[in-house]
């Protein structure tokens, strides 16, 4: 190596320190684009082919939303309400169930594209035009810690990247003051960590979490992300001072990589501090907004508040944003007092919803952002005790919206009891690599060499769901 | 972690060059002598030719299809072509009937014949043949490699002569030679000796982790005889903090918690046992074949009293503290997932293999098939660790014998056979009572207990309740995560690992290709652990002292000789120096696998004293330092950080042992309301803080603390900025800073003898005249700055003050690196 590329390479590395979210692998896969020296580093790679959406908004609905009492109406469960399931039950099932179990609620339809919605949603049901329902999904796992690990990881048995790790890897991020991936008041039970986590990827690409499902989301924040004890004047004198002794510290000990990025990154810390808070000052939005997304009732405030930093987020270049639904006591885990229960969480996270896709679709933010909902599995339709559904893997409802996902459409379908997905299964490998697809990834392509063998987030399976895309 | 072993830094780093590169030398048709180095190519290969490749070519030109008998997938099969001939002339690419076939080229049949290439695609290509057609071997994936069982690491290990070096006084052990005899050949030198501050501090770190103290610094530089740094060396090894280092590290690779992690994550509160187990046992240099044994088989070896019987059954801990799917409702298929984790951590931390691939198929890679697989399920399947498998399952955990708590199980049974005595009894007697008023020949057994008398049932009632009540609460005594013996079997093939579908019943064996010479036989007496770690200690082993003098060779370095430390298999990575890890391995076996030998036999070499600055020629040639010409400037691990910032404050407290866990055995960390209990504000060393899977401690997350559930033997270094959020911002560091100014602020002195000190005892060295100018200056304007407040006292200015300059030198580079 010449002396002229070893001078240039430490010049590159003086600003190679990286922020919240990391270089993308893709920025490799990509065309090997002319560059004049001492460009900027490539924070916006190409993806592996043209992206529909830029970016993933993820309503988590912690504890499994029955779909049956919501998008999945069947009119057979409802005739024979008390009669044994005319069909056998899956081998291995998370609880003993009983007979079939109608709804509570009430269906209509709703919008151009006749979507029948249940009484639960009146807010989200004026929506409905703008959302591509599956409801042939399907998955692994009956129990809770499985099913929400292979959710986020491809993987309930081995620890694995979450999926807004690999996009990060994928796609890196389009604001280095910000993390390519935040994850909003998440749970810490079943998988807690993991379900962020980044595995055996650099660390670079983990979630950061702000709060957790314990917190408030008026008091969730990254963590260190600011100091209370000292003024910024101060501070800024103090980091002044700190880069005068690690650059002499560095000519003294010559040139070393690490050393001159660690200089680069506190100063990048120095700017996060300023750009994370105002991100998620919601005080800069006007009254109409905070209303529509329910900040203005204590019902709807909290998560409200949660679906509005997520647009905030959006905005400012976040790769992958999820927001937890996860009470604290009830979830969506209905094994008793279905009507309650559901009708509680509903009632949370409607208006929010309703309004975060009305305000993305005003903004044109809707077009390039792929919004997801949905549970670690459904509900069934027969009746565990004598007001409540178990765990059902086998056949539920998700629905997507934006970023490259038809508008008013349907697709699959569960039998006519709603117990297993029948019509075009889409398993939650097929979902991911759909999810990828969209983003311009290739789910195959996507790949991690560890420990001997290239690891994907599919592992050996999925299919992109080419129907549904528009 | 194979070629991502290094840092995020590193990635960017490739990125960078790439982008660099493709500055400085724009555009194709570029002459041969600036063709990229070779980690550029690789990564070029990698990001560029291989999809294309792979997408487009090797369908019909690859493992499955040799169209026109030309496969491309590996340089060698390029080169030596099909039908046609050679596929590429390397730096040729108009030569090449590769580039002319998607050129399209007339003279070339078109190729791809469906469509053509893209512009794109064709320039990759194009550059990719001229720049010299780089092909990593591990990426080349032809059979002569695939599966070879003559691949370097499954060979039997050979004693190599120490080579001849041509300047012998550079060389001051024999392992010197090995790194010399190298260097030499691409006619470099090695880097001068280092300093002695800077060499103290180095090796106090190493194999401590804690900084050295103002006084150790101060003898160790008044100390003029030659064997002062031997001397040194031996009082390390020698003192406890070498085990809490040490034992750490072997915890990364024992993927060491206090709770289960997956999905449910609740507290392993007997783990702290095995911890403290092997920090014991590396304080003990405990040979390693002994230390390897224990862990696997320990309840199987005989001993001598009850302490040596805890502390074997104790380190079996190592199979059963894996992460588990605890709630899986399918019982077969979670047995399987546990046996599966055990033997994967087994293959990994042991022997460098992934067996765990061939749970469902045989290795793509390496020469271990799925029967290889399932011969050492058996083994682990034959081995009890879970008490049952019912959602939500429980793991084992066995009593610690001891006098004491035999006594307090003998006392407990006692108490119950007591009362069924008394139930016997009470019903014989009521029985005969009974029989006499009848008085017709009846035997006293045919008197059912209905028809006894209400008085006796309400007493034997009362009586077996008292039982029941007893079993449930058996004494308390101590238990410890461990496993013992179960059912022997062997078990049958799961085919593509399902345990619905079964083949063949497999014999327990151990894999061909790893052969000792010896016959392992398992026999239906038992589940064969011990036979296995006899196997795998054998000096005839192929893997496991070389897998292990890596290992220590890595946590001294930062690199191993083999830099995939947990993978020796055909696609882990080629020793750097085949004969030094030969010649290291055989040095392990003659000590008798003292793991302390092998440091001294490292730290002692001229290599290991070597200073961190490189000549421009060394940094020119070898910019990554494979050939070792110089020390590597490495970043403190999380758990060293935290302790030299605790020790530096004067607030460690550096006891041994025991549980820090606020969590019952076995109880949830998080129930759905996500509320953190454990407490990490204790002024312990780190490997006594609690690590909770899917919750770390936040300081060592950010830090690059491994995975607690993967065994990892090469841990990252990131440089992060969140990390820098954490220096600055955190609780933590503000206490540290704090205490630190306080200690400060309390000595005898003025400013400057107070700077002087705060720079002696954070960075082991004198300051410069001018670090004490510029931190004196920076101090005043501290000092005024904060004291203006009106609700700040002159006191708490100064203070404030203080510790803002501490915390400066606290953050920096100097502190938290090693030269």
């Amino acid at each position: 190596m010449s002396e002229g590329v070893l001078l240039h390479r430490r010049n590159l590395l003086q600003r190679a320190a990286v922020g919240f979210g990391g270089l993308a692998a893709a920025s490799l896969l990509a065309d090997s684009a002319p560059s004049v020296a001492g460009a900027e580093p490539l924070t916006t790679p190409a993806p592996h082919f043209p992206a529909r959406a830029k970016r993933v908004i993820f309503l988590f609905m912690k504890g499994g939303p029955s779909h049956l009492d919501t998008f999945d109406p069947k009119p057979l469960l409802t005739r024979d309400h008390g009669q044994p399931l005319p069909f056998a039950k899956p081998r291995v099932q998370f609880a003993p169930t009983g007979n079939l179990l109608k709804s509570p609620w009430q269906f209509q339809q709703y919008g151009d594209s006749g979507t029948w919605v249940s009484d639960l949603f009146p807010h989200l049901s004026q929506r409905v035009d703008d959302l591509c329902f599956i409801h042939s999904m399907h998955g692994t796992n009956p129990a809770h810690g499985g099913a929400v690990l292979k959710l986020h990881t491809g993987s309930d048995n081995f620890v694995r990247p979450s999926m807004g790790s690999w996009v990060s890897y994928g796609l890196g991020t389009d604001n280095q003051n910000l993390p390519a991936f935040i994850t909003i008041c998440p749970t810490l039970a079943h998988g807690g960590v993991n379900n962020w986590g980044s595995a055996f990827l650099p660390a670079t690409y983990q979630g950061t979490p702000l709060g957790n499902a314990s917190v408030p989301s008026d008091q969730a924040r990254v963590k260190f992300i600011s100091n209370t004890h000292l003024p910024s004047a101060v501070q800024r004198r103090q980091l002044e001072q700190l880069r005068l002794f690690n650059e002499a510290h560095l000519a003294h000990s010559g040139p070393e990589a690490s050393l001159a990025a660690r200089i680069e990154a506190f100063e990048l810390a120095f700017r996060m501090q300023t750009e994370m808070p105002e991100a998620e000052d919601l005080t800069q939005e006007s009254q109409a907004t905070q209303a529509l997304y329910g900040m203005d009732d204590p019902v709807t405030a909290n998560f409200g508040r949660m679906c509005l930093m997520a647009r905030r987020f959006a905005e400012r270049g976040v790769r992958f944003i999820q927001v937890t639904h996860s009470d604290s006591k009830v979830q969506w885990d209905q094994h008793s007092d279905l009507e309650n229960g559901h009708a509680k969480n509903a009632r949370e996270v409607d208006r929010p919803i309703a309004g975060l896709l009305a305000d993305l679709k005003a903004r044109g933010l809707l077009e390039d952002t792929l919004v997801w909902w949905g549970g670690e599995f459904g509900r069934t339709p027969t009746v565990e005790g004598s007001n409540g559904r178990d765990h059902n893997p086998e056949g539920f409802t998700m629905w997507l919206a934006g970023g490259g996902v038809k508008a008013g459409y349907h697709h699959g379908a569960t039998d006519d009891y709603g117990f297993y997905a029948t019509h075009d299964k889409v398993h939650i490998h097929d979902l991911h690599a759909t999810l990828l697809h969209l983003l311009g990834l290739d789910h195959e392509r996507l790949t991690y060499r560890y420990a001997g063998r290239d690891f994907r987030l599919t592992d050996v399976e999925g299919d992109v769901v080419t129907p549904i895309i528009a | 972690m194979r070629s991502d072993c290094g840092a995020i830094i590193l990635r960017g780093l490739c990125l960078w060059m790439a982008v660099g590169i493709a500055a400085i030398f724009p555009g194709l048709g570029r002459a041969a002598d600036e063709s990229p180095s070779p980690e550029v190519a690789v990564r070029f290969f990698e990001t560029s030719v291989r999809p294309i490749l792979v997408e487009h070519c090797q369908k019909c030109h690859g493992a499955a299809k040799q169209w026109a008998g030309l496969r491309l997938d590996s340089r060698e099969a390029i080169l030596q072509g099909g039908e046609s001939g050679p596929a590429a002339v390397v730096g040729q690419p108009q030569e090449s009937r590769l580039i002319l076939a998607i050129q399209h080229d007339p003279n070339a049949s078109p190729m791809p014949p469906d469509a053509k290439l893209s512009d794109r695609e064709i320039a990759v290509l194009t550059q990719w043949v001229e720049q010299g057609l780089a092909f990593p071997a591990s990426a080349a994936v032809n059979d002569a490699r695939k599966r070879d069982p003559n691949h370097w690491s499954f060979q039997p290990i050979v004693d190599p002569p120490v080579p001849p070096v041509q300047n012998a006084d550079a060389a001051q052990s024999p392992l010197d030679r090995f790194i010399l005899s190298k260097l030499e050949a691409s006619h470099l030198q090695p880097t001068a000796p280092t300093d002695k501050r800077t060499l103290i501090r180095r090796v106090t770190f190493d194999l401590t982790g804690l900084p050295p103290t103002r006084e150790a610094v101060t003898t160790f530089l008044a100390d003029d005889h030659p064997d002062a740094y031997a001397r040194l060396v031996e009082e390390l090894l020698s003192s406890p903090a070498y085990g809490e280092r040490w034992g750490r590290h072997w915890l990364d690779v024992a993927r060491y918690a206090d709770s289960n992690g997956l999905d449910e994550n609740v507290a392993h509160g007997n783990a702290w046992r095995y911890r403290d187990y092997v920090i014991s046992a590396l304080n003990a240099d405990e040979p390693f074949d002994q230390f390897l044994t224990e862990q696997l088989a320990g309840d199987l070896l005989p001993a001598e009293d009850d302490a040596q019987r805890q502390r074997q059954l104790i380190a079996t801990g190592f199979l059963a503290i894996g992460p588990k799917v605890l709630a899986e409702v399918d019982a077969a298929k979670m047995q399987m997932d546990i046996v599966d984790e055990q033997l994967e951590t087994v293959g990994r931390a042991f022997m460098g293999m992934t067996f765990g691939c061939c749970r469902c198929h045989d290795h793509k890679f390496d020469p271990i098939s799925t029967a290889n697989y399932y011969g050492l399920a058996g083994i682990f399947k034959s081995t009890r660790a879970m008490e049952h498998y019912k959602k939500v399952a429980r793991w084992q955990e066995l009593p610690l014998p001891s006098p004491e708590t035999r006594a307090m199980l003998e006392a407990h049974a006692a108490q119950i056979a007591e009362k069924q005595l008394a139930i016997e009894s009470l019903i014989a007697s009521a029985r005969e009572t009974a029989l006499k008023a009848k008085m017709d020949g009846a035997q006293a057994t045919d008197i059912p207990e209905s028809e006894l008398p209400a008085a006796v049932q309400t007493q034997l009632a009362a009586l077996r309740k008292d039982v029941a009540q007893l079993e449930k609460s058996p004494p308390e005594i101590p238990t410890a995560m461990a496993v013992q013996e179960d059912v022997v079997a062997d078990v049958a093939i799961h085919i593509r690992g399902n345990p619905l579908k079964l083949g063949d019943v497999v014999p327990r064996h151990v894999p061909e290709v790893l052969s000792t010479g010896a016959q392992v036989q398992f026999d239906g007496t038992s589940s064969g652990r011990l036979k296995l770690a006899e196997w795998m200690t054998s000096p005839q082993h192929p893997l496991t002292a070389r897998v292990l003098v890596n290992r220590v060779w890595r946590w001294h370095f930062g690199r191993g000789i083999v830099a995939s430390t947990d993978n020796f298999g055909l696609l882990g990575d080629a020793p750097t120096h085949p004969e030094l890890l030969d010649w290291l391995a055989c040095r392990l076996l003659d000590s008798g696998w003292s793991i302390k030998s092998l440091h001294r036999l490292i730290v002692l070499s001229g290599t290991y004293q070597q200073s961190s600055q490189p000549t421009p020629e060394l940094l020119s040639a070898d910019p990554e330092n494979h050939f070792w010409g110089r020390f590597p400037v490495r970043r403190l691990e999380a758990e060293a950080i935290r302790d030299a910032l605790l020790t530096v404050s004067g607030q460690l407290d550096d006891s041994f042992g025991g549980s820090l866990l606020k969590v019952k055995n076995r109880a949830y960390f998080f129930d759905h309301t996500s509320k953190d209990l454990t407490d990490y504000n204790l002024p312990r060393r780190s490997v006594y803080l609690p690590i909770v899977r899917n919750n770390l401690y936040d300081v060592f997350q950010l830090l690059d603390y491994p995975d607690a559930a993967i065994p990892t033997g090469d841990r990252t270094t990131t440089t992060i900025a969140p990390q820098a959020l954490m220096l600055l911002n955190s609780e933590f560091v503000t206490q540290i800073s704090q205490a630190l100014a306080t200690r400060l602020l309390a000595e005898e002195s003025d400013d400057r003898g107070r700077l002087q000190s705060l720079i002696e005892q954070v960075y082991a060295r004198e300051p410069t005249e001018a670090e004490l100018s510029q931190l004196l200056s920076f101090l005043q304007e501290l000092q005024h700055e904060l004291s203006q407040s009106s609700e700040t006292t002159m006191a708490e200015g100064q203070q404030q003050a203080w510790a803002c300059v501490a915390q400066v030198l606290l953050a920096s580079n100097e502190f938290v690196y090693i030269q």
